[in-house]
């Protein structure tokens, strides 16, 4: 009985262990709340942080790119599509699965991950 | 109904159509104590009849078409549809497949896409903020 009251008690006083992303309740009005957030009034709490190495949206430096097609090759799902003219590649988000077969394979590593991964949109590109 | 009901506490229902479970286990733990998206009335329900906002995962494989256009059609309007994942945003690693039936937006109209594979719990509840946006946005429309 003590050692519940004891537990109880220290509950009393701990977070919460949920991540209150991106706020604590649903406001009155999304579009309000962002446009307070874009004047810099109100904040929103961020997601959990990502782990060490984490694959995230792929990032494409387009000047280190020398147009091997090594990465068009390695895909398992034919997100990366060369492009003959430019000799460059062009990457689709929504059709990537996050493998990481292209970053390994790439010789002069203009492909990297980055920690960003809110992707969803009204519209795939 | 107007859009206007839909504003809070959306329910959603959520339809594998051939995902690897990846991104079904995702959305489960976006509701679970660690991400808690029931604080904003998001309540998964087990029938698409009391759902305002369809999840639709997987690929759409060619058992799964006429299936998910009856779920569709039973949800009452106004509805949202979510793609979640890569796999239903394009076909993902199974992309031009002849086993599927094109990707979700070839099935039924999406309002919101997840990428990601699977999408992280934040991603999805990401989405469901952009939902409310988008429907914020067609009743100031009106």
């Amino acid at each position: 009985m003590i050692t519940m009251q004891k537990e109880l008690f220290r509950q009393l006083f701990k977070r919460a262990f949920t991540n209150q992303f991106p706020a604590k309740h649903a406001p009155k009005s999304v579009n309000a709340l962002l446009e307070a957030v874009g004047k810099g009034k109100a904040k929103l709490n961020p997601p959990v942080p990502v782990p060490e190495n984490f694959r995230g949206k792929i990032a494409y430096d387009k000047n280190k790119c020398i147009g091997c097609q090594l990465c068009v090759k390695v895909c398992p799902a034919n997100a990366v599509v060369f492009k003959p003219k430019e000799k460059k590649i062009s990457y689709h988000t929504f059709r990537c699965t996050f493998c990481g077969e292209c970053v390994n394979v790439c010789p002069v590593k203009c492909l990297t991950f980055t920690d960003e991964f809110l992707l969803a949109d009204y519209k795939k590109d | 109904m107007s859009i206007k009901d839909l504003n809070r506490s959306l329910w959603v229902f959520h339809v594998n159509t051939g995902s690897c479970n990846g991104c079904d286990i995702e959305i489960v733990a976006a509701l679970t104590p660690r991400y808690d998206a029931e604080r904003f009335g998001v309540k998964l329900v087990g029938t698409p009849r009391h759902a305002d906002v369809l999840l639709v995962t997987g690929p759409v494989t060619k058992d799964m078409k006429d299936k998910l256009k009856r779920v569709y059609d039973q949800t009452p309007d106004p509805k949202v549809v979510m793609s979640i994942g890569n796999c239903g945003n394009s076909g993902g690693c199974f992309y031009e497949s002849y086993n599927i039936d094109g990707p979700i937006d070839k099935v039924v109209p999406v309002d919101v896409y997840v990428a990601g594979c699977p999408p992280r719990p934040e991603a999805i509840i990401d989405g469901v903020v952009k939902a409310w946006k988008k429907l914020e946005d067609l009743e100031a429309k009106k």
